[in-house]
């Protein structure tokens, strides 16, 4: 990407599978993104909510806060008055009818990490728009 | 139950007392008609017989046809229902087809009791019990029942109904059944669509299905149940339609159960998959260039197989929500070349890995078609692999897509291996049916082509194979222009075609939503 008129984007990406983090860290910086790792849901809302990120990876499985909790208090306005970020699910787990419902209307996009590569996360995340 | 039982006790005392009160009138007739008028034995006797004969004949028809037949069946069914609490072996589940008459039996019972009962009102007779009538049976039936006018509109709902749905019976009457019942139909065959075709056609028709969702109140959890219609054209009472719902929540909702189950070892397969598939591409960014040809080569094969793996286990998934209805696809606007290259693209690295070439012919100008993106990569990528398998020591496949003369967009994928034998194709797209020659040398599962199959149809589309022992297999499957399709959507309210995501970004090129 073009660092020059875009600036290093910053990506947060909270994600309690170690080695998943650490793939996915490796190919984002590889790609000139600055990403930050968090395992914790609840430290994860607590850094997107300070609103320095263009991107969220957002694991639904995370401990003390579900993905789906974090979703909604990133885009509840009296706990999360503004966010710049692009909130991105990523999960392999399958979701029910409710909780799909939310994400749809919530998230900006939906990643099943099993479908894709780090490399092929990278050309997405590069594209969005 | 007891109302059910008690009215039969009291249908039988009525009985009783009716024919008791006959024999006293043709006693006290025989008295009269001997003693005052004193007519001749031949003519007292002819009088009487005529007089016993056309009394037997009425008591025996209202009450045995009209009365007890209706009962008997509701009877039946109860029993058929709830064995337990009446020490009734009940009718074996298994035998479906019992069930299924049982059921639409019941319906067209009910709604002649409901309309005879009207009926016999005004013109009560000693013989008429006086508790038999519409809103008793209606109301105490233990099972939710529905009648609906010619505009669908809801005339009645019973108890058991306002109770099933959670609203009160008078909130019920005078609504769309559609605005009262969101119901999920296992297949196309819907209630809609059945009485539009019975309202053309017919003037008294039943039907009944099973295994059908409900949707209710936000708080309630989704119910899944049976369902038997009846319908009569022109009924006086506008009583056109009845519909009879009989719950299975308990017992389908264990193969939900068993969908959850699947849908976690799912989760859990794919996390070593997701990071199998990260280290071997980690390995190759670092080590692509330094490694020898054949370490290389292992590399790749190393790629392919975790890929192939992923495919399978979104297989088993797709596979257990179509056993459990739960497929979704939201067809949208697609160019067909660029979707079948992509798809092609995503499976190269297998069919190269065994040496396979896959030789792709687009046709020019093909229409854009309707397609849930996703899925049907999965079709093209299980067809394709499929042949891969299956085509022995040949090394190419051929993948082709045009219009037929229908004006249909078809995909060819052509193999040049061992073939199907002409006995096994009828089974080949049938769950985990595999050609029993072939099970010790090939790999799979048998769900590929019964998945495919789903999602095709589901598509609007049909899926062939044409082949011969030896001389390779060629699958096909057709898809509809957009335009068509959007016509054919707008012309039937098939709730069935929704979405199954695999991923999506809003406003993403690849992954759009």
């Amino acid at each position: 990407m073009d660092q020059s008129t875009t600036g290093t984007k910053k990506i947060l990406c909270i994600e309690d599978e170690h080695f998943i983090g650490e793939l996915y860290e490796r190919a984002l910086n590889k790609a000139g993104y600055q990403v930050t790792l968090e395992v914790d849901g609840a430290r994860g809302l607590a850094l997107a909510q300070k609103d320095e990120y263009d991107i969220i990876l957002l694991d639904l499985m995370v401990p003390t806060m579900t993905g789906i909790e974090v979703l909604r208090a990133l885009r509840d306005p009296a706990k999360t008055p503004h966010l710049k970020a692009k909130v991105i699910i990523i999960t392999n787990l399958e979701q029910r009818e409710d909780v799909r419902a939310d994400i749809e209307k919530q998230a900006d996009g939906y990643i099943v990490k099993a479908e894709i590569t780090p490399h092929e996360l990278v050309d997405l995340l590069n594209n969005i728009n | 139950m007891d109302h059910i039982s008690r009215l039969i006790r009291q249908s039988k005392l009525s009985l009783f007392i009716a024919l008791l009160i006959d024999n006293l009138i043709l006693v006290g007739g025989w008295w009269l008609l001997n003693h005052i008028l004193k007519l001749s034995a031949p003519e007292l006797i002819i009088f009487l017989t005529v007089l016993a004969l056309a009394e037997t004949a009425l008591f025996a028809t209202a009450l045995g046809s009209f009365l007890m037949q209706p009962i008997k069946a509701i009877w039946q069914v109860i029993v058929h229902l709830s064995p337990s609490e009446h020490g009734v072996a009940a009718p074996q589940p298994a035998s479906l087809k019992f069930g299924r008459e049982l059921v639409t039996n019941l319906s067209a019972q009910v709604y002649q009791l409901a309309t005879i009962a009207d009926r016999a009102q005004p013109a009560t007779t000693a013989a008429a019990p006086a508790v038999v009538n519409k809103s008793f049976v209606a109301n105490n039936l233990p099972l939710p029942l529905f009648v609906l006018d010619e505009t669908e509109t809801i005339l009645f709902a019973n108890e058991a109904a306002a109770k099933y749905i959670g609203q009160p019976t008078t909130e019920l009457k005078g609504k769309n059944i559609y605005m009262v019942l969101d119901m999920a139909f296992p297949s196309e065959s819907t209630l809609d669509q059945w009485l539009k075709k019975a309202k053309e056609q017919n003037a008294t028709a039943s039907m009944s299905w099973e295994r059908v969702r409900l949707s209710v109140l936000d708080n309630h959890p989704t119910r899944l149940f049976d369902l038997a219609a009846y319908y009569n054209k022109g009924n006086p009472n506008h009583y056109e339609t009845m519909l009879v719902l009989f719950d299975h929540t308990q017992e389908y909702s264990q193969d939900e159960q068993a969908v959850s189950f699947i849908a976690l070892s799912v989760h859990e397969l794919r996390t070593p998959l997701t990071l199998l598939r990260g280290y071997i591409e980690a390995f190759e960014d670092e080590m692509g260039g330094k490694l020898s040809p054949e370490l290389n080569d292992f590399m790749q094969k190393m790629s392919a197989t975790a890929q192939q793996l992923t495919a399978f286990v979104s297989n088993i998934l797709n596979v257990a929500r179509i056993d459990d209805d739960q497929l979704q696809l939201e067809l949208r606007e697609e160019d067909w070349s660029e979707t079948l290259k992509s798809a092609i693209d995503g499976i190269n690295l297998r069919a190269k890995v065994r040496g396979i070439e896959l030789e792709c012919t687009i046709a020019p100008d093909l229409p854009k078609v309707g397609i849930d993106h996703l899925s049907i990569r999965e079709v093209v990528s299980n067809i394709i692999d499929n042949a891969i398998k299956y085509s022995g020591d040949s090394k190419l496949i051929r993948i082709d897509a045009h219009m037929t003369p229908d004006g249909l967009v078809e995909t060819t994928v052509q193999d040049f291996g061992m073939g199907i034998p002409e006995s096994v194709i009828p089974n080949l797209f049938t769950k985990f049916y595999r050609d029993h020659r072939n099970r010790a040398q090939i790999g799979g599962t048998g769900l590929g082509l019964y998945l495919s199959k789903a999602i095709v149809t589901a598509h609007g589309g049909n899926i062939w194979v044409r082949s011969k022992e030896g001389g390779g297999s060629t699958f096909g499957f057709t898809i509809l222009p957009y335009t068509r399709l959007a016509e054919e959507q707008k012309n039937s309210d098939n709730k069935d075609i929704v979405r199954s995501p695999h991923g999506w970004i809003k406003n993403h090129s690849l992954y759009r939503r």
